[in-house]
Formats: C-alpha cells, structure tokens, sequence
C-alpha cells in the first residue's frame, strides 16, 4: 500500500513542478532547462533549516518559496534580452552551473553524498509521519497549485501571457506592460518549483544533487510535452504517466542493472515520438 | 488650433543607411493624414520613433505639446496613441475577441495576484470587459467573428482586427500601416468608409499608404516623404499632380 502512497505523493510533487515549467515553457514561451535547479533550492533550504531545527516546516517553506520567486526572476531576466534557441543555451548553463554547486558545496549541500535525515513536516504541533498524512499534505499543497494555474489561464493575465508567447511587440503596442507580466509569470513558477523542492526533500527524508540535474529537468520538459503543454490536465497528467512508467518496467523482465538506463531510453524516445506525432501532448496544446 | 502632434528633426541611421534625416512635420487634430513615399522613404520608421520602439539618434517628437522622448511604447498608448503594424501581428491562436480584449486597458485580473485572490471580481470584470471588446468588433463589423481564431479570418478581416485592436486602446491617434495594401475591391471600400466614420468619430489617423486612388479618397492632408526626409506636403490633389513627386516615387532620383 505504501508503494502506491508513494508514487501518488511524488506525481504530485512532480505535478507541481510541472506547472511551473508549463507556465514558463508552455504558456509565455521561456523555454527554461533549469527548473530542476530551482527545485533543488527549494528542497535544500527546507532541508537546511529542517536539520538545523532553526525553522520550523512552514517558515521554512515560506522562505523557500520567497527564495525560489527572486530566483526564477534572475533566472528568467535573460530571456528578455535573448530569446528562443539562445535563451535554452543559457538555461543550459545555468542548470550546469547549479549542478555543479549542488555538488561542490559540500558543507552546505553535503556534496555527492546528499543530505541524508531529512525530518518529517511539523505542522501546528502534529509530525507528518504517517504515508497517508503525507499524501493530505501533498495533495492540499499541489490542489492549490492547480486551482492558482487554473485561476491563471482563465483570468486576463492568462490572455496576456498567452500573447506574450506570440508576439512581445504587437502586446506592447496593446499598452501592455511585458516586462511586468514576464517577472510574474518566472515568480511563480519558481514559488511552484520551491515548494515542490520543500514537500519532496521532506517526503525523501534525503537528497541528492542527482535529483536536481539536467536530466530532472529534461524528466520535466518530457512531462510537460507527452501530458500536454499549456493545460492544467496536461500538467496533471503528465507526471503520473511517466513516473508510471518504472514501476510498469518492473512488471517486465529486466535486469535491474539495466533499468536505470532503459528508463532514460524510454523518456527519450517518449520525447522525440510525441514531439513527432503528438506535439498536443495527451491533453494539452501543440508546443 | 494648437499643434496635436509634431515631430522635429528626427534623424536615425542603420547603418550607412538615413532612415529619418532631419525628419520634421506636424499633423492635426481630427484629421486624416496620410503618409506616402517610395520603399524605404522612412515611412514605418516614423512610425517606430513616434510610438517608443525606436529611439531617434536625434530629433524630438511632442504630442497635445508633451513631449513623448524616451517613453516606452507602453506609456505612448496611454499617452493616446495607438498603432497597427504592416505585417499585422495578430495574435493567431487567441481569438477575434481575444485579440481584441489584449488592446483593452484597466483590466481586473491581468496579474497573478488579482487572477488568483480575487476570482469573481475577475470574471465579473471581465464580463464587462467583454462587452465593451464586442461593442469594438461591432464597430468595425467582425462582430459575427468573435469566437473564430484569426488564423480562421480572411485577409480582409484580419486587416480590420488590427484596427479593432487600436481602438480597444482607447486611443485618439491612430497610426495604420498600410491597412488597404493586399484587399479586394469590396474590402477596399469597407476600411475606407470606416476610416472616415473614426474620423467623424473625433479621431485622428496617420496612415501609411501606398494606394494612390486610397490616398486621393481618404486624405485631408499628404506627407510626402522622400529618403527619410519630408519633401512635401499638401492635399491629395496637389501632391498628387506634382511632377517631380510623381517621378520620385515612380523610381526617379533627384
């Protein structure tokens, strides 16, 4: 049963990331590879003031939360000078970079070896230690998440980021401010992406850069193009169907030796067919 | 009558190229002004200086006597001035109504914060709003087209979106790139005689056009330009009968 727990905790934890990278790569056009990075921000100053007892779980989400908003900001302020191909290159080496941070920044990250005994959330009092408890918790932080993208899409500042993607100049000949809309689209994909970062360090008890590399990043963007780019459901979907996808290879036959990277086989393949026969995604909109 | 608009010796270079040089006229309120010259005289250029996506090497350009130096083409709109492009830029995968609605100003909703605390204050805002982008497609007779995407409408029907779009801004200058270039005969006429009811309407257009018959119909005023410079100015008639024009903008070079 805890197995099932398990994986619905972590598709909604990945659901949030999704959204974050749909609004960005999906709706405005910022074409981010570095959303892991700023997941893993946000997973390890949760982790951070969690081990060290200086904050409790809520501060400490909140703090992460805020530090992922001005982070995604800088993250994204290239893009308003670069665009398209040259801002992925960009995104690249920012995730690169983080990596390499994650790595090397032994006495604040652990380095290589992670930061292993991460304790469970305290919320007003009570410990979130039971699966279930976890998954209310998961659940309620994700359901907000998905009303918010929700609340987006269908209300005016949806319309504008929508624009936005299209056409920068014709938006600003409308009067419209695109900076402004821009700067708030990249906060709150990077408050998405930061408290997905503080529910999954908690849920892992222990992380690791390997979490927050270029490959998680790309795990993302393959969520978001095979669930569906621009929807709320293609974010939703996305997420479930591929973290699926190790536990259906298990029912298979194959030497465990070998799973890891037959899986990154099969998301890469995912990738080119659906960019190929179903650019829509799932349930989502051409990319 | 006070100057509405003028512009002082705008000057700008790419390049090798004078693209504007000591580039200088005024236009009136409530008139129709059209603004005509060779490829490459510097028509859309004048364009860009006037509505902040360009900024002139020199020269200044003042509006109701403000001075519109520096400011974003975002301030220019709410300063009153609005513009279309010639090469259009609808918003292909929005909406009729939606293209519209993105002219709209002051709207509820149009960041996350109001998007997301205050929901139903959006909706009801944007009911309002909704109206009023209708009311706007009525106005130029896309209003049997709200819900069609762009890429669905004729050329035609494109052209009259973008001005749709420059109403919705509420703005009382227009500047239309080329908005007849590319129509049929019927269209012709349809954007012509709604030109002339925004001008009854109180607004004043600059027009880019290329479309002598167009220019003849419509225009109060002509601004020949010639290598980013005003050669000329004066009604339809007389711009039109002057040899030496004639000859410039049939590829002569003086």
């Amino acid at each position: 049963m805890d197995f099932y727990f398990s994986y619905i905790v972590l598709a909604e934890i990945y659901v949030l990331l999704g959204l974050s990278t749909n609004l960005l790569v999906g709706i405005i056009g910022i074409f981010s590879v570095s959303q892991a990075a700023v997941f893993g921000v946000g997973a390890y100053i949760v982790a951070a003031f969690l081990m060290s007892g200086t904050l409790g779980f809520i501060p400490a989400m909140i703090v992460a939360f805020i530090c992922c908003v001005i982070l995604n900001i800088l993250l994204a302020l290239p893009s308003l000078r670069v665009s398209g191909d040259y801002f992925v290159v960009t995104s690249f080496g920012i995730q690169l970079l983080a990596t390499a941070v994650f790595i090397n920044w032994t006495a604040g990250t652990g380095g290589a070896n992670g930061l292993p005994g991460i304790p469970p959330p305290e919320i007003l009092g009570h410990t979130v230690g039971e699966a279930w408890e976890f998954l209310v918790l998961v659940t309620v932080a994700t359901g907000l998440g998905c009303l918010a993208f929700g609340l987006i899409l269908r209300a005016p500042f949806g319309r504008l980021l929508k624009a936005i993607r299209e056409d920068e100049l014709a938006v600003a000949a409308a009067g419209k401010n695109v900076l402004r809309a821009k700067v708030s689209a990249a906060a709150l994909a990077g408050g998405f992406a930061g408290s997905a970062g503080g529910l999954y360090a908690t849920f892992m008890s222990f992380i690791d850069p390997v979490s927050f590399d270029l490959d998680a990043s790309i795990l993302l963007l393959t969520m978001v193009v095979v669930g569906g780019a621009r929807t709320l459901a293609g974010s939703i979907v996305g997420p479930f169907v591929l973290l699926a996808l190790p536990h259906v290879l298990m029912l298979i036959d194959i030497p465990t030796t070998i799973a890891a990277s037959m899986r990154q086989l099969i998301y890469g393949l995912l990738l080119i067919a659906f960019m190929l026969f179903r650019p829509q995604g799932l349930v989502g909109e051409k990319l | 009558m006070s100057i509405y608009l003028e512009a002082v010796g705008l000057e700008k270079s790419f390049g090798g190229l004078k693209a504007m040089n000591d580039c200088s006229f005024t236009i009136d309120q409530g008139r129709i002004t059209c603004l005509v010259g060779p490829n490459g005289a510097g028509k859309t250029t004048i364009f860009n200086a006037i509505t902040g996506f360009l900024k002139p090497d020199q020269g200044h350009v003042t509006f109701k006597g403000e001075s519109l130096d520096g400011l974003s083409p975002q301030a220019i709109v709410d300063k009153g001035i609005a513009r279309t492009f010639q090469n259009l830029r609808l918003f292909a995968e929005l909406t009729t109504l939606d293209n519209v609605m993105i002219g709209l100003g002051g709207q509820v909703g149009e960041e996350p914060f109001g998007a997301i605390y205050r929901p139903f204050h959006t909706a009801r805002a944007q009911a309002a709003k909704k109206r009023a982008a209708l009311e706007t497609l009525e106005h130029v007779g896309l209003a049997d087209k709200a819900s069609e995407y762009v890429r669905n409408l004729s050329y035609g029907e494109q052209k009259l979106l973008t001005v749709a779009r420059v109403l919705a801004t509420g703005a009382e200058l227009l500047l239309l790139d080329e908005p007849a270039s590319g129509l049929s005969h019927g269209a012709l006429d349809g954007i012509m005689t709604l030109l002339r009811r925004l001008q009854d309407e109180g607004k004043t257009l600059l027009v880019v056009e290329h479309n002598t018959r167009v220019v003849q119909r419509i225009a109060d005023d002509v601004l020949f330009l010639h290598q980013g410079h005003l050669m000329a100015r004066g009604t339809p008639a007389e711009i039109t009968s002057d040899p030496k024009l004639a000859e410039i903008y049939f590829g002569g070079v003086i």
